[in-house]
């Protein structure tokens, strides 16, 4: 990998811009590779993937990185649909190519759950993608317990980051150098929030103010699609 | 006994719906009903990531779509099963869509599974999971991932029994009906 000139961030997270915690990881990395003269480009998948246009757009700025950044949230142990999209596509263009450019390719998964260890999946699949697709493995961040930081941005999370911000330091640093994420990155990205159970916790009782909220308390167990019959008796 | 076959082919694939045919056909003359659905045919939404079908419609998407449909399928089957190219390892986009739109079917709440936390079962019970991919030839470390996959997605689904098989483009699409040969007798003792 040579000193990269020009990178690509790509926020595989379905919601709205500046909402979720994929755009705050990403974002945060983005700004520190810019403070080390890398230009970024930024891209929504939930945007980008919508006309063909913007797709073509897409994977323009794919191709003018040297540095290609996947930031998104783990859905059903993989990568979320339009993340799955996304590279399939930027793959078969790339495939598509007699040269494409040489790039690393950096992919980081946040999870609801307390461990990080649920992301190393998804994390894998990034991995077979930068294989397949051509682009230099600079390596795989997960961060457990993401509900903690919520989309806020890493400035307004404050000290209860400090691991996440370190392990993105180092992660800037590296690359801005032609380096892969470090090791140390990657411990200090999967190190918890807060305790498991205090996590547990806290996010049940979330669920439960939200029903309130929603005035569905007494239905949250609901279970539309059964009939009575197929349950097992009691 | 009846099943639900997701078939994630992107547009073209014959081989993979060729071996959605076969899975059918076997599963038919077994004596089963099968609903077939071919995804990319399917009107549906992707998923939001709003939470709402735990915290606002607990136990649906508010996107009453094919998505919506799809999760009633599933949890009223005795076999789910997940067809899919495999796509550096994992789900092709296609089924990704609706696999993403079935977490309805489980509760917010967090618990433990093998000392792992994982959400808790919304359903009394939830059916055999077999996940069949498809690849253009032997690759190991992608048939890893996607066994894993399947193995991941039967934990926090809650399934009773799971199985995967992975299936190369130059046999014979009916080799597919082999691994599920094995999973219908499992999911007929399951469900006894």
């Amino acid at each position: 990998m040579t000193t990269p000139k020009t990178a690509l961030l790509i926020i595989g997270s379905a919601k709205p811009a500046g909402q979720s915690t994929s755009e705050a990881l990403g974002n945060y990395l983005a700004q520190r590779l810019q403070e080390r003269g890398i230009v970024m480009t930024t891209q929504h998948v939930a945007r980008a993937l919508r006309t063909e246009e913007r797709a073509a757009a897409l994977l323009a700025a794919a191709d003018a990185a040297d540095i290609v950044l996947l930031a998104f949230p783990l859905y059903v142990d993989g990568l979320p649909y339009l993340a799955t999209q996304a590279l399939e596509r930027i793959a078969a263009h790339r495939l598509s190519q007699p040269a494409p450019r040489p790039a690393a390719f950096l992919a980081i998964a946040n999870c609801g759950f307390p461990e990080a260890a649920h992301n190393a999946t998804a994390l894998a699949i990034c991995r077979e993608f930068a294989d397949a697709a051509g682009f230099a493995w600079a390596g795989g961040l997960a961060l457990g317990e993401g509900g903690a930081i919520g989309g806020r941005p890493l400035a307004v999370v404050g000290g209860m980051a400090h691991n996440v911000v370190a392990a993105l330091d180092l992660v800037a640093a590296a690359l801005a150098e032609g380096k892969p994420a470090p090791t140390e990155a990657i411990t200090r990205m999967a190190r918890p929030f807060i305790p498991a159970r205090a996590y547990m916790l806290m996010g049940n009782l979330g669920w439960l103010s939200q029903a309130r909220r929603n005035r569905v308390f007494t239905r949250l167990g609901a279970r539309p699609f059964r009939p009575a019959a197929r349950e097992r008796q009691p | 006994m009846n099943a639900t076959i997701l078939n994630g082919a992107l547009p073209g694939d014959s081989f993979v719906d060729a071996v959605g045919t076969a899975l059918q056909e076997a599963l038919r003359a077994a004596g089963w009903t099968v609903a077939p659905w071919t995804l990319r045919d399917a009107k549906s939404a992707y998923c939001l990531g709003c939470f709402e079908c735990w915290t606002k419609t607990p136990g649906q998407c508010r996107i009453a779509d094919a998505g919506r449909d799809v999760a009633a399928s599933v949890i009223g089957s005795d076999l789910a099963i997940y067809l899919t190219p495999i796509t550096f390892g994992g789900y092709s986009s296609e089924l990704k869509k609706v696999v993403d739109r079935i977490i309805c079917l489980i509760s917010p709440f967090f618990t433990h599974i093998n000392g792992e936390v994982h959400h808790r079962a919304r359903y009394d019970r939830y059916p055999v999971l077999l996940g069949v991919g498809v690849l253009p030839a032997p690759h190991p470390a992608q048939e890893q991932i996607f066994h894993t996959l399947i193995g991941r997605n039967a934990i926090n689904m809650h399934v009773p029994a799971h199985h995967s098989a992975v299936v190369y483009r130059d046999q014979d699409p009916a080799t597919a009906a082999t691994a599920l040969r094995n999973t219908r007798h499992l999911t007929e003792r399951v469900s006894a």
